[in-house]
């Protein structure tokens, strides 16, 4: 099928937002065979896969090196958000040559899996095409599969707790961070939570930063109402679960600038740390806004690896 | 010599003048500020060049300065939607300093409610000296204050007048409304009666904590650290930002480091 999406590009192609241009076809940027560009994806919004494509192409310069060399779970919607999607790790039949994937032997599977890793606009594209919304990393590389270079306090409120107080839990995590000489990274999950990201030297075990994030929420489980630090209080009605358990080998977080398979067509976004406000809301970021945004509050991200050790 | 530097230094100019009336008597007198924020401020400078920078105006849809003269103010009744003032009609029903201080009654001082408090001034006379002595001798000796009410630039206060230090004082106070009463909070509603043993036991510790009032016993310790980073930045000393660590942040760093030890491989 012959591409039908324009994209506007930098005249060098290097795709730099907002520095617009010549309007091009979209098959003259890529290798990715495109099917079903008029499906409607997100209803409420009437968004369709080219909208969607589209997004992907004009975030990939921000987005790629957050997914550079990382196991890929995707979760595909290919019948749109109103229908089950279903979330896949093994590379799909058809999978075109030049896609890159990374095998590795799943102990929960029990069977080797063909991850994808997504390394380059196209194969970004691709996955686009699959309806694969939402693009979730693992908190490792596949060159250290077994060592984290990424921890995550994963911020995750039960109702009725609001926005307002996952705001204020982080904040207060911030600053413990701060005391203790830690640079940390913030991006809205694009759902209810927020997480809060350390990258981190390639010394440690995914016990160790499992255990680092479990100690940080029972401390402040201490310090507020809200928190719960144990997975069996999660579901209580009215907390705030900081969620350890993602630091495991092989689990994964959404990408920042993922899409969400939410109504609102939100993305998960990486904030200044300034900008976390009380009356902030997580749907002011979705696919028409994050664009505007100017600049990458993660650049440096992956610059600022750190040793976890405390003095 | 702690004493002196405690008390801040008279200004130099009156910022009002005007007179204390009392029924038919008047007493002219010269307004000096009495209270000066000691407060630190710092300008705010770009951080690549250090050139100072200023507010402006901005429009908030398309991000454009607007002068000071294309600007009328507005009252928001709901959101986003203004009254609109001119100057002129605002003007028109400012309220008029008529330079009087005009007391009503005389109260005793004590039966203020310190939490009325606003601004004090300081009142000296205004080729007004025996008036002036008289009635602040006569306050103080009987411990009273006048109670009135006074204009200062655009906004009329309830004010007392009182003898302190051999002055007078004008100390403005808040409006009624401008104070919340404790009895709409809920938490207050629950509060229990203390036991005898426990008021005995409270009493005590009370009476071996009684003292005099000396606010000069109190110091702004932030201001100090500043005063004394600035004189060692002066200095060219090079000042290492030390946070301290609260001692529940120890705890937390300790468990962080067990937790890093024990589950290394």
């Amino acid at each position: 099928m012959r591409a039908r999406i324009n994209i506007k590009v930098a005249a060098n192609n290097s795709l730099i937002f907002p520095h617009i241009e010549k309007v091009i076809m979209i098959d003259e940027l890529t290798r990715v065979s495109f099917t079903n560009l008029e499906k409607v994806l997100y209803p409420e919004l009437g968004l369709e896969k080219s909208n969607i494509i589209k997004y992907y192409i004009s975030i990939a310069p921000r987005m790629l090196k957050f997914l550079k060399n990382r196991a890929i779970v995707m979760n595909r919607y290919p019948d749109g958000i109103d229908k089950e999607g279903f979330y896949e790790k093994d590379a799909p039949p058809g999978i075109p040559p030049w896609v890159e994937t990374f095998n590795k032997y799943s102990e929960t599977a029990q069977r080797e899996i063909n991850f994808i890793v997504c390394n380059d606009l196209d194969t970004l594209i691709w996955l686009a095409n699959l309806a694969a919304l939402e693009i979730n990393i693992t908190l490792s590389t596949i060159d250290n599969y077994e060592t984290p270079d990424l921890l995550l306090f994963d911020i995750d409120p039960e109702p009725p707790c609001s926005f307002d107080d996952v705001i204020e839990i982080a904040l207060s995590l911030k600053e413990k961070l701060d005391e203790l000489n830690f640079k940390s990274f913030v991006k809205t999950s694009g759902k209810k939570g927020l997480h809060i990201v350390l990258p981190i030297i390639q010394s440690y075990n995914f016990r160790q930063t499992r255990e680092f994030v479990h100690q940080f929420g029972k401390f402040l489980a201490r310090e507020s109402e809200l928190v719960v630090s144990e997975f069996r209080n999660s579901r209580d009605p009215g907390t705030i679960f900081i969620d350890y358990l993602q630091n495991t080998r092989g689990k994964t977080m959404i990408a920042p600038y993922s899409l969400r398979a939410a109504p609102k067509a939100t993305v998960s976004t990486p904030l200044e740390w300034n900008e976390l406000k009380k009356g902030l809301r997580p749907e002011e970021f979705n696919i028409f806004t994050i664009l505007k945004r100017k600049s990458d509050p993660w650049e440096g991200l992956m610059e600022n690896k750190q040793s976890l050790e405390v003095n | 010599m702690a004493k002196e530097k405690s008390t801040a230094k008279p200004s130099s100019r009156s910022i009002w003048s005007g007179s204390i009336t009392i029924g038919l008597v008047n007493v002219p007198v010269k307004l000096y500020t009495m209270i000066r924020d000691q407060s630190f401020s710092f300008r705010l400078l770009h951080n690549v060049d250090g050139q100072p920078l200023k507010y402006e105006r901005v429009c908030i849809r398309d991000e454009k300065v607007i002068d000071w003269k294309d600007t009328v103010k507005g009252y928001e009744i709901r959101k986003n939607e203004f009254i609109v003032f001119k100057k002129e009609e605002l003007d028109a029903i400012r309220p008029e300093s008529d330079e009087r201080i005009k007391l009503d009654k005389f109260i005793s001082l004590l039966s203020i409610d310190p939490v009325y408090f606003e601004k004090s001034y300081i009142l000296v006379p205004d080729r007004s000296e025996e008036a002036y002595s008289l009635l602040m001798t006569v306050i103080r000796q009987e411990g009273k204050a006048g109670l009135g009410k006074v204009t200062l630039r655009t906004k009329e206060y309830p004010a007392i007048v009182y003898a302190y230090k051999g002055a007078l004082i004008l100390t403005t106070l808040h409006y009624a409304n401008e104070v919340t009463n404790p009895v709409e909070l809920e938490e207050l509603t629950k509060l229990k009666n203390p036991s005898k043993n426990e008021m005995e036991l409270a009493g005590k510790i009370i009476k071996e904590l009684s003292g005099e009032f000396d606010i000069t016993e109190y110091r702004d310790g932030y201001r100090e650290r500043i005063e004394k980073l600035i004189q060692m930045k002066m200095k060219g000393e090079i000042f290492v930002a030390q946070v301290p660590k609260k001692e529940e942040v120890k705890e937390l760093m300790v468990a962080l480091q067990e937790t890093i030890k024990q589950l290394a491989k």
